[in-house]
């Protein structure tokens, strides 16, 4: 096994990484005196502690060898993320059945079996449950349809 | 006497129809998703949070909490019925539970684990109301400086009893702390790490941030390994046998006294409690080698320790504002979000809602005993719903509660964003509680600091100089050094194993 391809050492890299990202980003902030800090103080404090714990764990990783990561599937993460997304983009503009019919699909695409008809059946008790939850019960000032205006 | 009174005011909030009604409904959503495998209660609270803007205070809390305790009970059945654990707390439960359920004794291991995890529940309330108030006068005492030490201790703590790899998880706190800092200083003004996007400015939402990795990423963790279940068993007779009893009084008991004191300490909490009431059970019994095929105090401790623990786990947050899990992180977030500061003032400050929430956690429980023994059929039924139906219908609340926040779809974008970083948690073995905690803790860590280093003019010995913030520290330090001792880290490397 590659022992830079272990949980342990790629967690290090990514603790490194945040803390260079927060480091450059937060490199306009003032830092003040430790009396009267600026905002640039603890950000600063906080991603080279990061940098450093990431460091040790890397290092740690290298001298241990430690397990290695899991195969990635990127059929489920892939469609659910983008069904988040669909979602987030026809919600506003289309409304909320449009996005709820979007979403129910492309996430029943990302399990083991895809059945039309139960996605169908889900898709209808989710669309009633949700309009008498969130439009009549709680109020909330959204469209079922905009198009059609409801 | 005091505590009466407060008692009695308790009741009177607690008894109004709206607080029983919305703590029915946390009881029974809590039941649902501890029955229901592939969604716990960090998840739940997360995507229910935003529709606690719409309820008052009290109400919200109320339901929240019976979130967290009914799951506690809704597990145990999925653990006895389908070998299964509904939630990481019953996972325990599987080992005895199921043995019991296959001898035809499921009805019996169903019915110890409510009555045990209701004395457990009603002893952990007791536990509360005696210790809020010592503990909330002496945290008023405390000054920035304290208070930062006590943070820095809960987080360490939180870490060191709660995850695998100290390392990894401290560096999830810092990770979490650096993500709380996003939005306006409160102090300057100033825009940190906002990239001009309007929606940030106001500092990171972390219910959005708490779907992600909490539901999101575990949805495409279960969809990858497609979850199954077996056939639910029949339940038969609800009685035990008077053998059961027997055996079952001293270990529920047992299991309490661990269970409660294991949930106050930071990091402690359900799972942990029910882990070691089993170990106990099981090196103090006179036949250890019946434990895996059946025992009735294998099923009756760590029940009762797993809802004793639920219950204790409110002490820190309630009287310090210490959140000491995940879950806890979300009941200051949504104390935040009702405009309460969690902390010792809430007591004093609003008495109602503080005692209210106390008194209706007992009735809670008593509630949860109804819901889970005599309507056990049709939780036994929900278990037929396969996960390629509910896997959809938890993504669309999430979505809907992340849009509710603020009527915004950055909030959902978010979630998916979150979502994706939680699975890269996931597959890196890096925990999301220490992440979440961080995340509560950070604006008002960074707000003591300063304060603290304001008020010493600069001097960072303050928090050596002042006994309290001293004393706290110093135990920080011992927790980290006990963590690197050989022996130590050998035996905690075992019990996690096991969990596993």
């Amino acid at each position: 096994m590659n022992r830079f391809l272990s949980k342990d050492f790629l967690s290090g890299l990514m603790f490194i990484g945040f803390g260079l990202i927060a480091l450059y980003f937060g490199q306009k902030l003032a830092l003040g005196t430790p009396v009267r800090m600026g905002p640039g103080w603890v950000p600063r404090m906080l991603s080279l502690i990061l940098i450093g714990l990431g460091g040790l764990i890397c290092v740690v990783a290298l001298v241990t060898k430690g397990e290695p990561v899991e195969r990635i599937k990127w059929k489920p993460l892939t469609l659910v993320t983008v069904g988040i997304i669909c979602f987030a983009l026809l919600f506003e503009s289309a409304g909320l059945l449009p996005a709820l019919i979007v979403l129910v699909f492309i996430s029943s695409l990302a399990g083991e079996e895809f059945k039309l008809m139960e996605v169908i059946g889900n898709t209808i008790v989710l669309a009633i449950l949700c309009t008498i939850v969130f439009k009549v019960g709680l109020g909330m000032n959204i469209y079922i349809v905009k198009m059609l205006g409801w | 006497m005091e505590l009466l009174n407060n008692l009695a005011l308790g009741l009177s909030v607690a008894v109004s129809f709206q607080n029983l009604l919305y703590a029915l409904l946390g009881c029974m959503v809590g039941t649902l998703i501890g029955v229901l495998p592939g969604i716990g209660p960090v998840a739940t609270i997360a995507m229910l949070l935003p529709i606690t803007f719409h309820l008052p205070p009290t109400a919200s809390l109320i339901m929240l909490a019976g979130i967290y305790y009914g799951a506690q009970y809704g597990g145990s059945t999925t653990s006895i019925l389908v070998n299964l654990p509904g939630e990481a707390s019953s996972v325990v439960t599987c080992l005895d539970g199921y043995q019991m359920a296959r001898k035809g004794r499921a009805g019996a291991a169903l019915s110890i684990s409510a009555v045990g995890s209701f004395f457990a529940g009603t002893v952990g309330t007791i536990i509360i109301v005696i210790f809020a108030e010592p503990l909330t006068r002496m945290a008023q005492k405390f000054g920035p400086a304290d208070y930062c030490a006590l943070m820095a201790l809960g987080l360490v703590a939180a870490v060191v009893l709660a995850s695998g790899s100290v390392t990894k998880a401290i560096a999830m706190v810092f990770l979490g702390l650096l993500f709380g800092l996003i939005g306006t200083d409160v102090n300057t003004g100033a825009q940190r790490f906002t990239f001009d996007v309007p929606e940030l400015s106001d500092g990171i939402d972390f219910a959005p941030i708490a779907m992600g990795l909490f539901g999101i990423a575990e949805i495409v963790v279960n969809l990858e390994r497609h979850l199954e279940r077996g056939g639910a068993i029949k339940v038969g007779s609800l009685w035990p046998t008077r053998e059961e009893i027997r055996r079952s009084i001293p270990a529920v008991l047992r299991g309490t006294t661990l269970g409660a004191l294991l949930g106050v300490l930071p990091g402690g909490g359900p799972t942990l409690g029910a882990f070691s009431a089993y170990t106990l059970e099981k090196k103090l019994s006179k036949h250890p080698e019946e434990f895996g095929k059946g025992a009735v105090e294998g099923v009756a401790a760590p029940e009762a320790a797993n809802n004793a623990a639920a219950q204790t786990s409110f002490i820190p947050m309630l009287t310090l504002g210490i959140p000491s899990n995940a879950v806890m992180a979300l009941m200051v977030g949504a104390m935040i979000i009702q405009g309460i500061q969690p902390g010792p003032e809430v007591m004093t400050k609003k008495p109602d809602l503080f005692w209210g929430m106390i008194v209706s956690m007992w009735i809670g429980n008593a509630m949860l005993v109804v819901i889970n023994l005599p309507m056990i059929g049709m939780w036994v039924k929900l278990l037929t719903v396969p996960y390629r139906y509910l896997a959809p219908a938890i993504l669309l609340f999430c979505c809907i509660g992340a849009y509710s926040l603020q009527n915004s779809t950055f909030h959902v974008l978010q979630v998916a964003a979150f979502g994706v970083l939680g699975y890269v948690f996931v597959k890196l073995g890096c925990e999301g509680a220490p992440f979440l905690l961080g995340l509560v803790l950070g604006p008002q860590m960074e707000e003591y600091f300063r304060r603290a280093m304001l008020l010493s003019r600069g001097n960072a010995m303050v928090f050596l100089e002042r006994p309290i913030s001293l004393g706290l520290l110093i135990t920080t330090a011992l927790l980290l050094v006990l963590m690197a001792l050989p022996s130590i880290k050998k035996a905690r490397k075992e019990a996690f194993q096991e969990e596993g």
